[in-house]
């Protein structure tokens, strides 16, 4: 019987570790093409100085090419080829109950293996409206960015984080959407949501937020899944209305901004 | 390339398909929604822990679509909870009373934002009938060994076989997550369809399990309900309580095994010794008065 070990093993071959050289933590990654790419999480590619190690113990420098904070993805590229790339799998075919089965890193030990069953499909509040798979998977810090794959050892998911003890994955269609036309629009910004909307942490001097004069404090009047809705939407612009200004000192006029978000490559046929 | 564990991994996921139709999400608590089943038509059962408030219950169908559900009553005993909905539904798959350790168990649950959720394990151990620590019976005692997350109580247990074992719950053990078996379910469904609720034997009395000098065994009475069943037949503090429907008892549990197959409202002929002489009493069996 061809069972979780065999498929385990080819998967081993396209897992790898990514470290940060500044020794801020590590994570895992999944070979994507032959020819060097790399898939990982946008919170394990977080330095600038990133090293790949391959299941053979080979080490590579590697080079952040695109970041999608919002989607916690990030693409590497290392100088190799001939690569053992794994099998994208469809994840919009998913059903509660299949088999999974995750590789990593978890907390530094190489290789290891979590099985499991595909406990739901969908939004989570807070994430957005797009789906994230949740899976019935141990996981634990270090399988982030890792491959979550099916019973016939196809990548289906991007492990990414653990809520209530469920594994959560980005969809490997949406990974490969992102291989494909970048990541999708962003401010630019740290968020976090409050009672009256979205409180701006922080801007990236370069992001479409600060082009806009958007600050950090600034209260941006709109829940955060709006937000994520609007920029899923494929508007060039962005209309946001917010508040500037200590909420002490009176009555704050509502302020309005026009954020002009990139535009992203058309969808290859 | 197709694969034994390919066509397992497809088994089980059309297993989860063809029960999803009769499991619904369940709202009737703050914050957490929880799951619950379609036991006959239009009749839903959910664990009795996740149900806080007797109104404006709504139930989130497997079409996505939200219903008002009545709460046809409870029973914490057993952890049940009947709700009737006004919405086409009704039992999608077969129950089993049938577990056996090592079985693969399949717990089904539903949540509003993304459907049908599905998780797998084993039933770890079963065993005969059981006594929670709510003082309800289980026909069986199905322990499983699998993760219960949030919002998975009430939905529906399977096996690999598609049948149904009962329904989750995470309140009865603090070890393990419980099927509770389908033949309670049925019993507290026919109790609560006609009666509202499922009512339980009292005899009104506070006991303590005693040997009496001749190595017997019985319960002594410590305190007794004024003017509660035992007292209006005439039982005193101090007698031993030796028999019970003509079958021995010595501990509180043996009593309530006794009134569970006497009925609320009928005689029972209970044993005692007084002053150290035999007597026979007939105490018409009570119900007893709901936990507020």
């Amino acid at each position: 019987m061809r069972g979780f070990g065999e498929v385990a093993e080819r998967l081993r071959r396209s897992t790898v570790q990514v470290h940060s050289r500044a020794g801020r933590g590590s994570g895992s990654g999944v070979v994507w093409s032959a020819d060097g790419l790399v898939l990982t999480n946008a919170h394990v590619a977080r330095g600038v100085d990133l090293e790949v190690e391959f299941w053979d113990g080979r080490q590579l420098p590697a080079r952040v090419v695109m970041r999608d904070a919002r989607r916690d993805l990030a693409s590497l590229r290392v100088a190799a080829a001939s690569l053992d790339a794994a099998a994208a799998g469809n994840s919009s075919s998913l059903r509660p109950g299949e088999l999974v089965i995750a590789v990593g890193s978890p907390l530094g030990f190489a290789g290891a293996v979590s099985t499991g069953v595909i406990h739901s499909v969908g939004p989570i509040r807070g994430m957005g409206n797009r789906a994230w798979i949740r899976a019935q998977v141990r996981l634990a810090p270090g399988n982030s960015g890792g491959p979550l794959a099916n019973a016939e050892g196809r990548v289906i998911g991007i492990n990414t984080a653990i809520i209530n003890g469920l594994g959560i994955a980005v969809p490997s269609n949406d990974a490969a959407d992102f291989v494909r036309r970048g990541p999708r629009p962003s401010l630019g910004v740290t968020l976090r949501p409050v009672s009256a909307g979205v409180l701006i942490l922080d801007v990236d001097p370069d992001g479409a937020a600060a082009m806009a004069s958007l600050k950090a404090g600034d209260l941006l009047l709109l829940a955060l899944d709006e937000l994520y809705d609007a920029l899923d939407s494929g508007q060039p612009a962005l209309r946001l209305r917010f508040l500037r200004g200590a909420p002490s000192s009176g009555r704050l006029p509502v302020r309005e901004t026009v954020v002009r978000l990139g535009e992203r490559a058309a969808e290859a046929a | 390339m197709a694969n034994e564990l390919a066509a397992f991994s497809k088994e089980l996921a059309a297993v989860v398909e063809r029960a999803a139709g009769s499991v619904v999400s369940v709202h009737a608590r703050p914050r957490f929604s929880s799951s619950g089943a379609f036991w006959r038509p239009g009749i839903l059962v959910t664990a009795e822990h996740t149900v806080r408030r007797e109104d404006e219950i709504t139930v989130t169908l497997p079409d996505g679509s939200n219903a008002a559900a009545t709460l046809a009553g409870s029973d914490p005993g057993t952890d049940i909870a009947v709700l009737k909905v006004e919405a086409p539904g009704a039992p999608a798959v077969a129950a089993t009373d049938d577990p056996a350790p090592g079985n693969l168990a399949l717990a089904l649950g539903r949540s509003e934002d993304s459907g049908i959720n599905a998780t797998l394990g084993i039933v770890s151990a079963v065993s005969g009938p059981w006594r929670t620590w709510r003082g309800g019976r289980l026909d069986r005692y199905i322990r499983l060994d699998l993760t219960l997350y949030p919002g998975s109580s009430g939905g529906l247990v399977l096996n690999a076989a598609g049948q149904a074992l009962g329904i989750a719950t995470s309140a009865l053990s603090r070890i393990a997550g419980l099927a509770i078996p389908a033949s309670t379910i049925n019993r507290v469904v026919d109790e609560v369809l006609a009666r509202g609720r499922v009512a339980r034997g009292y005899l009104g009395v506070g006991l303590q399990p005693v040997e009496l000098p001749d190595h017997q065994k019985g319960l002594i009475v410590l305190s007794l309900e004024p003017e509660g069943p035992a007292a209006l037949a005439g039982v005193l503090i101090g007698d031993v309580l030796v028999a019970l429907g003509g079958t021995a008892v010595s501990d509180t549990d043996d009593i309530q095994t006794v009134l569970e197959t006497h009925g609320v409202g009928r005689a029972i002929e209970v044993q005692v010794i007084r002053g150290g002489a035999s007597r026979s009493v007939a105490i018409t069996i009570g119900e007893r008065p709901r936990r507020s």
